[in-house]
């Protein structure tokens, strides 16, 4: 009942089954980007702690940093090519806030 | 009437109920339009208490029907208008408990049984709010261009020579700074929302957090970071305005936007009332 995606409202009313091939289709895509992104920021998390740890080379910061940079252009790209915004992904989980940080 | 259709004979009309109150005054509720234009809003009293109701056509306000036209925002906002406008007109002489939009018996009768069956309850919410108010205080963050933080919290710039030579570190450097931001912001929110909600249980006798809505339902606003009510006795209200002047300048509120509605019908403290929680 909660679990309201924040897109735009596109369909009239909630709670109402729109079986719109097109639609479906979209909101699968969406899911599935939602779920990428939700891994991309944990993989983030870590990333940071590991690098905060001091235990590796400076190269291999320099790896990861870019890396990450590079899987961050990509979730931009794939966004686009979807008319999506990042901001689209992200699911309001009611009383427990939203699955993405903002 | 219901009561006048033949026995066995599926009723055409049902009961709303909009609220329950003591005393209560016919004539100010002449002339409401209600739920269903053309049929009076009229009291139906029931030991010693009187309950606010309009005859409803039995076929709109079917459980399917119902839904069916509460899913609509535009229909639903004016069910919840038309809910609101008889309550108020009925609690401006006596006090009353609100119901929940769409309470509907299958006529007086059934409604006489069951509110009859539910008095002492009713009885005792309504000693509960009777000359209190119930304010709403809404939290809300600032929304980034409009935040006051001061510049050392910001994520510095980097300089471009330096992301050219090393991205990968640059742009480690930047998750830091946002992560930290972001902490430092929701550090900021709570300490504005214990803030405000403290400041309010000193002035109410009864407080109910609600669940923060959807920001998708308030554009130009930040997170929402408290809904809560505060059930306030009248003659304090303004204490209230008093304590919301303050709570604005005060520097834990710096990069939040406090919201206060009311007073209101203690829309909110009926089923506290109900289960005889707090004073």
């Amino acid at each position: 009942m909660t679990l309201t995606s924040h897109q735009p409202a596109r369909a009239p009313a909630a709670g109402r089954l729109d079986l719109d091939p097109d639609r479906v289709g979209r909101d699968l895509v969406s899911l599935v980007l939602t779920v990428v992104e939700l891994l991309r920021q944990l993989m983030e998390r870590q990333a940071l702690r590991r690098c905060d740890q001091d235990d590796l080379t400076d190269e291999q910061v320099e790896r990861i940093g870019t890396t990450l940079m590079m899987l961050d252009q990509r979730m931009d790209e794939l966004c686009a090519e979807h008319g999506l915004s990042r901001d689209d992904l992200n699911l309001d989980l009611g009383p427990l806030g939203t699955l993405l940080e903002r | 009437m219901a009561g006048a259709a033949p026995p066995g004979a599926p009723a055409t009309t049902a009961t709303y109920v909009y609220a329950v109150c003591r005393g209560g005054d016919e004539s100010a509720l002449a002339g409401l339009r209600g739920q269903a234009p053309g049929s009076p809003v009229r009291l139906l009293r029931f030991g010693g208490l009187a309950a606010v109701v309009q005859d409803v056509p039995a076929a709109e306000f079917g459980e399917d029907a119902l839904r069916e036209r509460l899913t609509d925002r535009t229909e639903l906002e004016r069910c919840a208008r038309a809910h609101h406008a008889v309550i108020a007109a009925a609690a401006g002489v006596a006090p009353v408990l609100p119901f929940p939009l769409a309470t509907i018996y299958r006529g007086d009768a059934r409604a006489e049984a069951a509110l009859g069956a539910d008095r002492a309850r009713l009885t005792a919410a309504l000693r509960r709010i009777a000359g209190r108010a119930e304010w709403g205080v809404k939290v809300y963050a600032r929304q980034a261009d409009r935040r006051t933080a001061p510049a050392a919290d910001k994520p510095e710039r980097p300089d471009r020579a330096r992301v050219a030579a090393r991205p990968g570190h640059a742009y480690l450097d930047r998750l830091r700074g946002l992560r930290h931001e972001r902490e430092s912001r929701q550090e900021a929110g709570l300490q504005a929302v214990e803030e405000v909600d403290r400041s309010f249980a000193r002035l109410a006798v009864a407080a109910r957090r609600l669940r923060p809505h959807d920001t998708g339902l308030t554009p130009g606003r930040g997170a929402h970071l408290l809904n809560a009510a505060y059930l306030v006795d009248e003659a304090r209200g303004d204490e209230v305005a008093d304590a919301v002047r303050r709570l604005r300048r005060s520097p834990e509120c710096r990069d939040v936007e406090i919201e206060l509605t009311g007073p209101w019908v203690p829309y909110s403290f009926v089923e506290a009332g109900v289960t005889g929680a707090g004073g």
